[in-house]
């Protein structure tokens, strides 16, 4: 596979949001309109005590992804109350159109602070309305939280409609642990599979599908699947569980599998056809992949350096 | 009404001086009769730590079934381990509620876990032992009753029993949490659940009981008995703040039911409140009921929610 870089096209630091928001634009998801492509993203607000707050924008462009035609003015969907799941931030979102090809579902990631770790996550579901302007969460609580082995850290949903079947790919953590290099607990997570008949009740599979390349404690975020040319297709990313923040080589980076059945993935890094560049925005670190059809074109949205800060970019499959 | 004899309190973890992590507190007594004796499962912890937080630990003690008030044995250690870094039950065990299933015995406990802008937050867990109770392990680092949609936060004080061949487990469950001028308390109600194997559960999805001190009175402990075709509960209520004193404590209330979904509250029946002084004299809670030798028993939590100990009731007046 082969994916030509079109460059970054979002910087939320040039741009006013929403929620006290100016950093971030992490986790580009797109929907699909008949005339522009709306991509939904998470960016962050400072707390009063200085922590950040993970909430959603989005930012609609041309089909060319040549122009910005419409940037996020509202809320779209509000942080959790006192003790909800989703109450310090709402990292990454994933939008999916429904069976019937018109109901809007939002599969949110929440964070909740905690003591002894960071933070704990869970996956809440939201539906809109309106075009995917707003949408309404269906309860305080998750559809998918802490399992008896899946024990914290359940996020990163990504849903596709096949068959008729709502698929979710999502990770869950393994351990959190201390290591001597890091001032707080690390932790390691792996990518998952469940799937629904109504996108609200799901079904976990309960292992990882994915095999560890760099080592056992190898954490692996953000699958996004696409099919075509008679295959499943999984693009993700993973990095080491320490010292990823700082040094490029233990960063995150692109990672690929495919599956002919949607159960059996074969990872297959090799064919991912996506690294860092030298020199460039994406020079450190790749990561946040998401995957869509757009005018018989395969794209790729994705962050580069620090996590995304100032922004992500774009890569158009190049056949 | 039913009438309860109070028969005083059987046991006063502070009384101890050679366990560290049984110093204070003796929460949600659970019974399973032995041929030799009868076994109290129970949550206790050691003092808390610089800052007043505790952990909190599963033990059990044996009394003399010819005599509940004399303690034969006291657990050496605790039953589990609390979690790995980051798990539900990271801070503690408590409360529990023991049922035997054939040569096993399994412990359903509530695990805590510490959060920044709420004190805590929890999950139900599962433990099994294969040696009579003795020591227990945990069926995953994850809990077996978790958050869902309506059910977002704080799912405690598990109660499990077997009808008619079907697992119910009532437990309480988090509405939400009052602001309280930066001191989160938090509201719980009565639900249960039922499974075919008491792993696998499907939640009723209904809060239970009908509230009666305040519209965010606090409810847990659904201690149910089953008698001629009708269901008994007893469980505890508590006014949402300033419950840490007489007025607003916790209370042992009733309800009653023909099929187990459909319950009528009749606080009145319930037989049993604080005394004028002792031990219960500001709170009673946590109720636990067991029969032996023909007699039914209720054990139960005193003044600070258990910190000085439990003690035993015995039924006398015979409502069924």
């Amino acid at each position: 596979m082969n994916w030509k870089k079109l460059g970054k096209i979002f910087n939320p630091t040039q741009h006013k949001l929403p929620d006290n928001c100016h950093e971030f634009a992490q986790a580009p998801q797109t929907l699909v309109f008949e005339n522009y492509v709306r991509i939904y993203f998470s960016t962050r607000e400072k707390d009063k005590i200085g922590k950040y707050l993970s909430h959603i924008s989005f930012v609609d462009f041309n089909k060319k992804f040549e122009k910005i035609i419409n940037i996020s003015k509202d809320t779209i969907i509000p942080l959790g109350s006192l003790g909800c799941f989703d109450e310090h931030g709402i990292f990454p979102i994933n939008i999916v159109r429904g069976k019937d090809g018109k109901k809007i579902h939002a599969y949110t990631t929440g964070w909740n602070r905690k003591v002894s770790i960071s933070a704990d996550a869970s996956i809440g579901l939201a539906f809109s309305d309106d075009d995917g302007l707003s949408f309404k969460k269906i309860g305080n609580g998750p559809i998918l939280t802490a399992s008896l082995n899946e024990p914290f850290l359940v996020g990163d949903a990504f849903v596709a409609v096949f068959h008729d079947v709502y698929h979710m790919w999502y990770i869950y953590g393994s351990k959190w642990f201390i290591d001597s290099s890091e001032d707080a607990p690390q932790r390691v997570y792996k990518i998952a599979y469940a799937k629904s008949t109504d996108g609200i009740s799901w079904e976990r599979e309960g292992r990882n599908i994915i095999t560890d390349k760099l080592n056992e404690n190898e954490c692996q975020a953000l699958p996004t699947v696409i099919y075509f040319n008679d295959k499943y297709h999984m693009f993700f990313c993973y990095r080491q569980a320490t010292g990823f923040r700082k040094i490029k080589e233990r960063g995150y980076r692109i990672g690929y599998a495919y599956s002919l059945d949607l159960i059996t993935w074969t990872r297959d890094d090799e064919n991912c056809g996506i690294d860092v560049t030298d020199g460039d925005w994406d020079s450190d670190m790749l990561c946040y992949p998401h995957v869509f059809h757009c005018d018989n074109k395969i794209y790729m949205l994705y962050n580069g350096n620090e996590f995304g800060r100032f922004g992500f970019g774009l890569a158009v499959l190049d056949n | 009404m039913f009438q309860w004899k109070k028969l005083g309190k059987i046991f006063n973890p502070s009384e101890l001086d050679n366990r560290i992590w049984m110093k204070e507190y003796a929460q949600s007594p659970s019974v399973l009769i032995f041929d030799e004796f009868i076994r109290v499962y129970f949550s206790c912890r050691p003092s808390p730590d610089e800052t007043g937080k505790y952990v909190s630990y599963l033990a059990y003690l044996d009394l003399n079934k010819k005599d509940l008030f004399d303690v034969i044995n006291i657990s050496e250690n605790p039953l589990l381990k609390l979690g790995e870094l980051g798990t539900f039950d990271e801070f503690g065990t408590n409360p529990a509620s023991a049922i035997r299933i054939g040569d096993d015995i399994r412990i359903y406990y509530c695990g805590w876990t510490r959060c920044e802008s709420v004190p805590f937050n929890s999950a139900i867990g599962v433990a099994i032992s294969n040696d009579q109770g003795k020591t227990f392990t945990k069926l995953g680092k994850g809990p077996v009753i978790s958050y869902t949609i309506d059910e977002p936060f704080l799912l405690g004080s598990p109660k499990v029993k077997i009808f008619n061949n079907v697992w119910y487990l009532w437990y309480a469950v988090g509405k939400k949490w009052i602001a309280n001028s930066g001191n989160p308390e938090p509201v719980y109600k009565i639900r249960m659940a039922y499974s075919n194997d008491g792993i696998n559960w499907v939640k009723t999805g209904k809060d239970l009981i009908e509230t009666k001190v305040e519209e965010d009175e606090c409810q847990a402990s659904a201690e149910v008995i089953l008698y001629k075709n009708k269901y008994h509960m007893f469980f505890s209520y508590r006014h949402s703040l300033g419950y840490r004193f007489k007025e607003k404590g916790y209370r042992i209330g009733y309800a009653s039911s023909d099929d187990i979904i459909t319950w009528v509250r009749d606080d009145s029946k319930a037989g049993i409140t604080i005394s004028e002084e002792g031990w219960d004299s500001e709170m009673v809670s946590y109720p636990h009921i067991f029969e032996l030798d023909k007699n039914i028993y209720m054990l139960y939590q005193g003044n600070h929610f258990g910190r000085d100990g439990f003690g035993l009731a015995k039924l006398e007046g015979h409502y069924f």
